[in-house]
C-alpha cells in the first residue's frame, strides 16, 4: 500500500499538468472533438486522486488532514471536483484551465513536501475533526473557484472596454455568467465554512483545554466569514452589482489566504498541530 | 452523369443584372413546365439575391447551355444579358458548384447562414412540380448533407460577419439572458432597422425605437413588437435602458459623456452598452472611460467583422474536404449504376441459388443424369435472365448512365438486394 501511496503522489500532478494540457489546448484551438474527452481526463484524475485519498488514510491510519501539505492535497481535489461539478451542472466548458492549474499547483506543492506520518496527535483522529476539516476545505475551494471566476471576469471586462477581441472575448462565458458563477461558488463556500466554523467552535472547548475564541486564527476566519457574509448581503440586496461582485470576492480571497499564512506560519495558534 | 447547370452570380454579374434575372417563386413554378416540356426530364431552379441558376437532366443528349440561356433570356427580356455573364457546369463540376452553393463557401458573404434554407426552399418547389425524379432525388439528398455537414462539422457560419449583428454578438459578450434586458434603438435608418430586428430576433425583453420622423418606421415597428419614443423626450427615459444603439445621420453627437454619466448615476452604475454605429458618430466616445459602459463604434464593430471573415475563410479547405467526400460517395453510388457489373451481379445471385438446391438435391441423382440436372437448371436461369438482361442493355445502348437506364438498373439492384454489394465493389 505504501508503495502505491508513493507512486500516486508522483503520477497526481502529472494527471493534473495533462488535465490542464489539454483544457489548455482546446481553449486555444477550440476543436469540438476535444469537448468531451477534457472532461474524461479530469474526470480520470479525480478518479485517481480519490484512490489516492483512500489509499493514503489507509496506509497511514489518518485522513490526510494532519499537516499543510497533507492538506493541500486535499484542497487540490476540493478545487477540481468542485469545478467538475460546476461543469457538469452549467455545461460551461471554457473556463477550466484557470480552475485545474490551481489544484496542479496544490497538489505539486503537496507532492514535493509531504511527509509520511504514521504517529499523529490522538486529537487529529477525531471525526467530527474530519467532517470539520471537509467543509473548510471544500468551502475554501468555493471562495477560491469564485475568486478565479472574479479575476477572468475583470480580463473580460477589461478586453470588452478596450475593444480587444482576442481569445479571452472568443472563449469566455459573457460578464453576467462570470458574476453569477463567482457569486454562486461564493455562497457555496460561504455556506460551508459557517458549517466548518459551527462545527468547530462546538467541539474546539472539548478538545482543546487551553482554547480561546480570540485565538488569532478564529479571529482571523471569523472576519474572512463576515467579509463574505456582508458581500452576499449586500448583492442579495441589489446595492453591490457586476464588477464590485467580483473585486468583493477576490478581496474576500485575498484576505483568507492572507489569514491562512499569517495565522499557520507566524501566529501562535492552538490550530497548529504540525 | 450528364447533370447540365447554368449560373448567372455574384462572381459573373453585377446586382442590376442579378435582379432583373431574379425569379419569384410563381416564375419559378412556370419556367419549370417550360424546361420539363423542352429540356429537362428532371432538374431544379435556385433562384436568390445574389445567384439564379438551373440544374437538369437534358433530355436530348445535344441539350446546349446555350439553349438553356437564351431560354432565360427570352423569358426575362433582357438585352445585355451574354454568355459571360453566366458560368456552365457539367456532371462533376455541376454537383461540385451546387454543393459549394449550399454550403455557403460559393456565397457573397462566406458562409451565408440563409442559403441553405434558400437552396432547399428551391428543392421542394422542384418536387411540389414533380421535376424531381431518381436521379435528381439523390442529388438532392447528397447536396442537404452536405450543407447539415458543413454547419456542424465546421465553423463556416460561425461569428457575426455585419456590422449590425456583430454588435448584437458583442451585446450578447455581456448580457446572459436578453429577454430580461430592455433596448432602445435611436435613429430607424436601414442600420438600425436591422439592429433592431436583430434584437428582436434575440427576443429582447423591451425594444424602443425613435426617430426624429416615425412615418417610414410604422410598419417596422408592428413587425418587432417596439414602442415608439417621441424623439424630443428620449433622454428623459435612458435610465431605464440596458442596451442603446444609436445609427442616425446626425452631423452632431446626440449623447453626450456628462448625460451617459448622469443616466448611469440614475442606473446606479449598472452594466450598460452603448452601440454607435453612426458616421458621423451619435455618442461621445469619450462615455467608454465611464465604469460599466461597454461603448463600441463602428470601426470597433468591424475588427470582430474582419476578424470573423478571417476565421470563416480558415474554415473553407475543411468544407471543400467533406465536399470532396461526397461527392466520391455519390460518384460511387452512381457508378455502381453501371450496367455491366448489374447484370454480373444479376447473374451471380441466380447462380448461387442454382449451386444451393442443385447441390442439395445432388445425391438423389446418378452421375449422368447430375450432368443433365446441371444443364436444365442452367437453362432454366438463362431463359428467367434472358429479357430482363436484353433490355437493360438496350436501355444503356441509348446512352451513358441515362435516366432511364439508371432507374432500371436501380430497380433491379434494390428488388434482389444487390445494392450493397455493388457498393462495397466500387
Amino acid at each position: 500500500m505504501k508503495n502505491a501511496v508513493d507512486v500516486s503522489n508522483i503520477l497526481l500532478p502529472l494527471f493534473y499538468l495533462a488535465s490542464f494540457a489539454i483544457y489548455l489546448y482546446d481553449f486555444q484551438k477550440d476543436e469540438r472533438r476535444l469537448s468531451n474527452v477534457k472532461r474524461l481526463f479530469l474526470f480520470l484524475t479525480l478518479v485517481f486522486h480519490t484512490f489516492y485519498l483512500i489509499a493514503r488514510t489507509v496506509a497511514f491510519n489518518h485522513p490526510p488532514i494532519t499537516s499543510v501539505f497533507e492538506i493541500f492535497t486535499v484542497l487540490a481535489f476540493s478545487v477540481s471536483f468542485s469545478y467538475f461539478i460546476l461543469e457538469l451542472v452549467t455545461d460551461i466548458r471554457g473556463t477550466g484551465l484557470f480552475i485545474i492549474i490551481i489544484s496542479l499547483i496544490f497538489q505539486t506543492i503537496s507532492s514535493f513536501f509531504i511527509i509520511d506520518l504514521t504517529e499523529v496527535k490522538e486529537v487529529l483522529r477525531s471525526n467530527l475533526l474530519g467532517v470539520h476539516v471537509l467543509h473548510a476545505l471544500l468551502g475554501y475551494a468555493g471562495i477560491t473557484i469564485s475568486a478565479v471566476y472574479g479575476f477572468l471576469y475583470l480580463m473580460l471586462y477589461k478586453e470588452l472596454k478596450l475593444n480587444k477581441f482576442g481569445l479571452i472575448f472568443e472563449r469566455l462565458p459573457n460578464l453576467e455568467i462570470l458574476e453569477k458563477l463567482s457569486f454562486y461558488s461564493a455562497i457555496i463556500g460561504f455556506i460551508l465554512l459557517s458549517v466548518a466554523i459551527a462545527i468547530g467552535v462546538i467541539w474546539l472547548p472539548q478538545a482543546f483545554p487551553n482554547f480561546s475564541y480570540l485565538d488569532p486564527k478564529l479571529v482571523a476566519t471569523f472576519l474572512v466569514w463576515l467579509m463574505y457574509g456582508i458581500g452576499i448581503t449586500t448583492k442579495i440586496s441589489g446595492k453591490l452589482q457586476g464588477k464590485k461582485v467580483v473585486i468583493f470576492s477576490i478581496v474576500g480571497f485575498g484576505l483568507a489566504i492572507f489569514s491562512t499564512i499569517v495565522t499557520n506560519f507566524l501566529a501562535k495558534s492552538f490550530h497548529a498541530f504540525y | 452523369m450528364n447533370l447540365l447547370a447554368i449560373s448567372i452570380n455574384h462572381h459573373t454579374a453585377p446586382v442590376t443584372l442579378r435582379e432583373e434575372v431574379h425569379l419569384s417563386n410563381d416564375e419559378i413554378k412556370s419556367y419549370i413546365d417550360e424546361l420539363k416540356e423542352k429540356y429537362f426530364s428532371e432538374g431544379f431552379i435556385i433562384s436568390t439575391c445574389n445567384r439564379t441558376e438551373l440544374f437538369g437532366i437534358p433530355k436530348e443528349p445535344a441539350t446546349s447551355y446555350r439553349e438553356l440561356e437564351n431560354f432565360l433570356v427570352e423569358k426575362k427580356s433582357i438585352d445585355n444579358l451574354t454568355d459571360d455573364h453566366f458560368q456552365k457546369f457539367f456532371s462533376c463540376s455541376a454537383l461540385n458548384h451546387l454543393f459549394k452553393v449550399i454550403a455557403g463557401i460559393d456565397s457573397m458573404l462566406i458562409g451565408d447562414n440563409q442559403i441553405m434554407g434558400q437552396v432547399k426552399e428551391s428543392f421542394q418547389l422542384a418536387q411540389e412540380k414533380q421535376f424531381t425524379g431518381f436521379l435528381v432525388n439523390r442529388v438532392i439528398d447528397s447536396a442537404i448533407r452536405v450543407g447539415k455537414r458543413a454547419k456542424t462539422e465546421t465553423t463556416i457560419s460561425d461569428g457575426a460577419i455585419t456590422v449590425s449583428y456583430a454588435a448584437v454578438q458583442l451585446i450578447e459578450k455581456i448580457f446572459s439572458n436578453l429577454s430580461k434586458k430592455s433596448a432602445l434603438v435611436i435613429g430607424m435608418g436601414e442600420t438600425g432597422k436591422i439592429a433592431a430586428q436583430h434584437l428582436h430576433d434575440k427576443h429582447i425583453g423591451k425594444l424602443s425605437i425613435t426617430n426624429r420622423t416615425m412615418e417610414k418606421s410604422e410598419a417596422i415597428v408592428t413587425e418587432i413588437d417596439a414602442q415608439i419614443l417621441p424623439f424630443e423626450r428620449f433622454k428623459e427615459h435612458l435610465a431605464d435602458f440596458d442596451i442603446i444603439i444609436s445609427a442616425t445621420s446626425s452631423p452632431n453627437l446626440i449623447l453626450t459623456k456628462e448625460e451617459i454619466k448622469s443616466m448611469m448615476k440614475k442606473r446606479g452604475n449598472s452594466s450598460t452598452v452603448l452601440m454607435d454605429i453612426a458616421l458621423p458618430r451619435d455618442i461621445d466616445p469619450e462615455a467608454r472611460s465611464i465604469d460599466s459602459v461597454f461603448y463600441n463604434d463602428i470601426d470597433s464593430l468591424n475588427i470582430i467583422v474582419e476578424h470573423n471573415m478571417k476565421k470563416r475563410k480558415d474554415e473553407i479547405p475543411k468544407v471543400q474536404h467533406i465536399i470532396m467526400e461526397e461527392l466520391i460517395s455519390f460518384f460511387g453510388w452512381y457508378n455502381s449504376l453501371e450496367v455491366a457489373p448489374t447484370i454480373k451481379s444479376l447473374r451471380d445471385f441466380y447462380e448461387e441459388i442454382r449451386l444451393a438446391e442443385v447441390g442439395g438435391y445432388k445425391n438423389k441423382f446418378t452421375k449422368e443424369d447430375q450432368e443433365k440436372l446441371e444443364l436444365v437448371t442452367k437453362r432454366i436461369i438463362n431463359k428467367l435472365l434472358h429479357h430482363p438482361t436484353t433490355e437493360l442493355r438496350k436501355a444503356a445502348e441509348q446512352g451513358t448512365n441515362t435516366s432511364e437506364a439508371a432507374t432500371k438498373i436501380a430497380l433491379v439492384r434494390d428488388l434482389f438486394g444487390i445494392e450493397n454489394k455493388s457498393n462495397t465493389d466500387v
